[in-house]
């Protein structure tokens, strides 16, 4: 892919760079030990965060924002850990999927994952309950990626029927789960819900928004 | 013994996946005579999937600050509750403007960065320690262990608390309880479980623990050992999936190392949970001796 010189976004790097988790992109001399160790290039053909990295600090914004590569990064740090230059890898990613996520909701770009939704959707039980909530999470996620409720609904059954009775069985989850009938299948609710809010309120992408 | 009281953070899964990993991680405390305070009213640490920074520092500096109302450093057998809680008490301990910012937010997030927070490996290996624990011990658990670190306990630098590439703190508790650590292992040792991408790219999920759980049973292991639920879920829970949807025969044990070492103390095993494993348990407690 031959670079437009004159498409170039000189701005996009500091863009990153004033992202949490952006600051060190600079840092970067492409020696792609990152790449090297990244337990995903084994699963994904062609992935390469060394030229995420390289592409974003040329200017190709549109390019690394739309690359759906962004989205199956495991953040599992490998990356971070042995980089010879501290550039924070996996963070540069979180700062690159947080303004796509941004130009998504824009209406700038379309991003090619269920990711963001599954994201939010766990936020969205953190800011309402303060923990995690496994079957609320599933209940908005599946219909929000299929694009209806009965198709959610459907894909969450072939996904998770099995795991499902599993964990029922095993008292994890259900009405066997959580200690009693009613615990097992409902939120687990912290008191001060309303410090949740605020978090997500004033730092969150809705305080942005703002 | 250097350490006898700690506030304590289950984590999210410990009310529903990981059920056995909290049972097991109090039963042994108890056994070690380390009083654990759970963290009142404790919220989510932000997992993998609240991203901004900023965000996690808000949610983890409510946690820190109640356990630092105790006076107490807080322990938690979850990886990456681990990561959170201990970046963020970086990040609050070095910023006093964050600090200044979060207590304007909420009363609640007052934290003034005087308390600890620790993984429950390096509180057993380095504060307790194996001489403490090795006089507590009332049984030989006589198994062949794959010990599974996944990412956050090596990883990143600056929250590690073991070698990233070969970690060591499991083996050596393995050792102590009178395990074997399996050859041929120690390269998948760290390598992600997939679990991430479980919910949105499950396929590339599953052939991520698939490989772990191949390289343990070729390696011979009778069980794997973990220290974060995450992986639980990928490895325990999700296996049978793994071997459906894979069309794949491995019936690979998975505990974790907290289940492991509280039969070693003489813990019952339904105490410990043994008997909520997705993979049944039965044939490792049979060499228990």
């Amino acid at each position: 892919m031959p670079i437009k010189t004159w498409e170039l976004d000189p701005n996009f790097k500091n863009e990153i760079m004033s992202e949490a988790g952006g600051e060190r992109l600079a840092s970067c001399f492409q020696c792609s030990t990152c790449t090297l160790g990244c337990p995903i290039t084994e699963f994904v053909p062609g992935y390469n965060p060394r030229k995420i990295i390289q592409m974003s600090l040329l200017g190709m914004r549109e390019e690394v924002l739309s690359n759906p590569d962004l989205w199956v990064c495991l953040i599992c740090q490998t990356c971070t850990a042995r980089c010879p230059q501290d550039v924070r890898i996996a963070d540069v990613l979180g700062a690159l999927r947080r303004i796509a996520e941004r130009e998504e909701e824009a209406g700038n770009l379309k991003i090619d994952s269920p990711r963001p939704l599954f994201d939010k959707a766990f936020q969205h039980q953190l800011k309402k309950f303060g923990r995690l909530y496994d079957m609320g999470l599933a209940m908005e996620y599946y219909p929000k990626k299929e694009g209806s409720f009965i198709k959610g609904m459907l894909a969450m059954m072939k996904d998770y029927k099995d795991f499902g009775m599993r964990m029922f069985l095993k008292g994890k989850m259900g009405p066997l789960g959580g200690g009693s009938p009613v615990k097992g299948m409902l939120a687990s609710k912290i008191k001060q819900k309303d410090v949740m809010k605020k978090i997500f309120e004033e730092l969150g992408e809705e305080g942005k928004e703002k | 013994m250097s350490v006898d009281k700690l506030a304590y953070y289950p984590g999210c899964p410990s009310e529903a996946t990981a059920i056995e990993q909290h049972m097991s991680t109090e039963a042994v405390f108890e056994k070690l005579g380390v009083e654990l305070v759970e963290v009142e009213d404790w919220n989510c640490c932000g997992a993998a999937e609240v991203e901004d920074p900023r965000v996690v520092y808000a949610l983890n500096a409510r946690n820190l600050a109640i356990a630092e109302k105790e006076d107490l450093d807080i322990v938690t057998p979850c990886s990456i509750c681990y990561y959170n809680l201990e970046r963020s008490n970086r990040a609050l301990k070095a910023d006093e403007a964050l600090r200044t910012k979060l207590k304007g937010i909420d009363s609640s997030l007052d934290y003034n960065g005087t308390i600890k927070t620790k993984h429950v490996l390096d509180v057993f290996v380095n504060d307790i320690g194996l001489d403490e624990i090795s006089s507590k011990l009332e049984k030989k658990v006589n198994v062949k262990v794959a010990p599974y670190y996944g990412c956050y306990i090596g990883r990143p630098p600056e929250t590690a608390f073991d070698d990233p590439d070969n970690p060591v703190l499991m083996d050596k508790l393995i050792e102590l309880i009178g395990g074997e650590i399996v050859p041929n292992f120690n390269y998948m040792k760290t390598v992600c479980c997939g679990g991430p991408l479980m919910m949105t790219r499950g396929d590339i999920a599953f052939d991520m623990a698939r490989k772990i759980l191949d390289v343990a049973k070729n390696a011979g292991a009778d069980c794997i050992s973990l220290a974060c639920p995450l992986c639980g879920m990928m490895l325990d829970g999700k296996q049978a999936d793994i071997e459906k949807a894979l069309d794949v025969t491995i019936g690979m044990p998975v505990v974790y190392i907290t289940q492991l070492l509280g039969l070693a103390l003489g813990i019952e095993p339904n105490k410990l949970g043994l008997n909520k494993n997705a993979v049944d348990t039965k044939e490792i407690l049979g060499k228990v001796v």
